[in-house]
């Protein structure tokens, strides 16, 4: 069977779509699947350095696409997880080095050798976007609770919408005492505007950063919240669409726990 | 600067007739002369034409030359039914008319409203010709313009644009009301920050400036004395 190619977008810069994607790819290669994520962000590449594997790239995307390489031959194998390879995007070029015809061609070379592919597209909706939704099968729609990114990822969801992809929903970055005290939206405010399905809620999480600087994956640090969210948010992408998403909420004293349950009765 | 002179033959649709304006002073030949340059240029869309030739007055000539000219039209170009203009309202009873407001008001009425349903997100843009209704919610960074009002059954965050380009008659009204920026013909009024939460609101042009107020209480419909198509 073919393996499915999927993009992780979001219109604004900085929200987490590297972190998520190549989190998320380790995840899932954690599970036993054949992951490829690849960095659609020609120009700009981010993903090697967040997976720790800068030091390795031989060949990149354009090559492949230029017929200069063989997919092998730039699908570098990550150093702790088997079964998770990364297609380094090229930094030398721009994103004009590849049309949405190249990138169909891909992708049906990549669902054949791997089971899932990630994209991580950049940000923007130009050119680079284009190509990366073009072959896309699904999309994850990175968002964090802030006005300036749900009304990208708002025009983002209308751009997938018209390429017939029903996208499904991150809210990343969420700081639960913050939107307790009503200083940030909360995940329901972000839902009730974009209105797509959810298929996971990030907490803030120092640990993003400190393994985005070592490249050491999110998903093997066992104490990282981030980290269990984006495993679950695998889990849903492969077999498990039910799992139930887990709301991020301030630990609460076992007395103001118990009594929140049985005020809730009445 | 040179005042033009009125062409002697006007042609413009109304309804589902083309109203002729005809200056009745020329000569009929020459009046034949005239209409027939209008009435080439609209070739098949004259075959079966309703035509109301308004001669500017009403009286047993006109009448007389509205039948010669209209043998003359049917034979040349196969309209339809040639007659004269209804005679004009005011000169009935108000009585009457109201009574005739209220009962045909919408009957020969056509839809010029534009009905959506779905929610219109961030960089979408709809125009509408007269009224438009959103059966969902209007997205920040949405626009919607409208020749006549607005109706969202939903929230509306965006920027919406009503009576474009002139008409400040024109309202917009939203059960959650939170534009981003409102205009009303040549008005314009940014969002405002306190809203009356999930309240339905509508905006109006009032003394030269938009006013936005509760719809249910201040609905400025509930003055008109009879229904009527807007």
């Amino acid at each position: 069977m073919d393996g499915k190619v999927i993009v992780v977008t979001s219109g604004k810069g900085g929200v987490g779509k590297t972190t998520i994607t190549a989190s998320i790819g380790a995840a899932l290669a954690l599970q036993g699947k054949r992951v490829v994520v690849v960095d659609m962000d020609i120009g700009l590449r981010n993903l090697d350095v967040v997976m720790g594997l800068e030091n390795r790239i031989v060949f990149n995307i354009v090559d492949i696409i230029k017929n200069r390489c063989k997919i092998k031959q730039a699908a570098i194998k990550d150093r702790r997880i088997d079964n998770l390879f990364l297609i380094p995007a090229s930094q030398s070029d721009d994103k004009d080095a590849i049309k949405p015809e190249n990138m169909v061609w891909l992708a049906n070379k990549l669902r054949k050798e791997f089971d899932i592919t990630l994209l991580d597209c950049p940000a923007g909706i130009e050119q680079g976007f284009r190509n990366s939704v073009v072959a896309a099968d699904e999309a994850l729609v990175v968002c964090t609770p802030e006005v300036s990114s749900v009304r990208d990822a708002d025009r983002i969801i209308g751009l997938l919408y018209a390429q017939s992809i029903s996208p499904k929903l991150i809210v990343n970055r969420i700081v639960p005492k913050m939107v307790e005290n009503g200083d940030m939206l909360s995940h329901e405010d972000v839902v009730d505007v974009l209105s797509i399905d959810l298929i996971g809620l990030i907490e803030m999480d120092d640990r993003v950063v400190v393994s985005a600087n070592t490249g050491m994956p999110l998903v093997l640090q066992e104490d990282s919240k981030a980290g269990k969210a984006m495993q679950r948010i695998a889990m849903r992408l492969d077999g498990h669409p039910d799992l139930p998403i887990e709301n991020p909420m301030i630990q609460k004293g076992f007395w103001k726990k118990l009594g929140s349950k049985f005020s809730r009765k009445n | 600067m040179d005042q033009k002179e009125e062409p002697p033959v006007k042609i413009k649709g109304v309804g589902d007739s083309l109203w002729v304006s005809v200056t009745p002073s020329l000569p009929v030949d020459q009046l034949k002369q005239e209409l027939i340059k209008p009435f080439e240029r609209l070739q098949h869309l004259a075959i079966n034409a309703r035509i109301i030739l308004d001669m500017g007055r009403d009286d047993a000539e006109i009448d007389r030359l509205i039948e010669t000219l209209g043998i003359f039209l049917k034979e040349k170009f196969q309209v339809g039914h040639v007659s004269k203009p209804n005679a004009p309202r005011h000169s009935e009873n108000k009585n009457r008319i109201r009574q005739q407001d209220v009962g045909n008001a919408w009957h020969h009425y056509r839809n010029d409203g534009l009905v959506i349903a779905g929610r219109v997100r961030s960089g979408q843009k709809i125009q509408a010709k007269k009224h438009l209704i959103i059966l969902g919610d209007l997205n920040p960074g949405a626009e919607v313009t409208a020749g006549g009002d607005i109706i969202i059954m939903g929230c509306l965050q965006g920027k919406a644009a009503a009576g474009q380009p002139d008409n400040e008659g024109a309202i917009i009204v939203a059960l959650e009301f939170k534009p981003t920026q409102i205009q009303i013909g040549g008005f314009v009024a940014a969002g405002m920050s306190e809203s009356a939460g999930s309240r339905p609101e509508f905006a109006c042009v009032e003394g030269n400036a938009i006013i936005v107020d509760d719809y249910t209480r201040g609905n400025p419909f509930r003055r008109l004395a009879w229904p009527e198509v807007r």
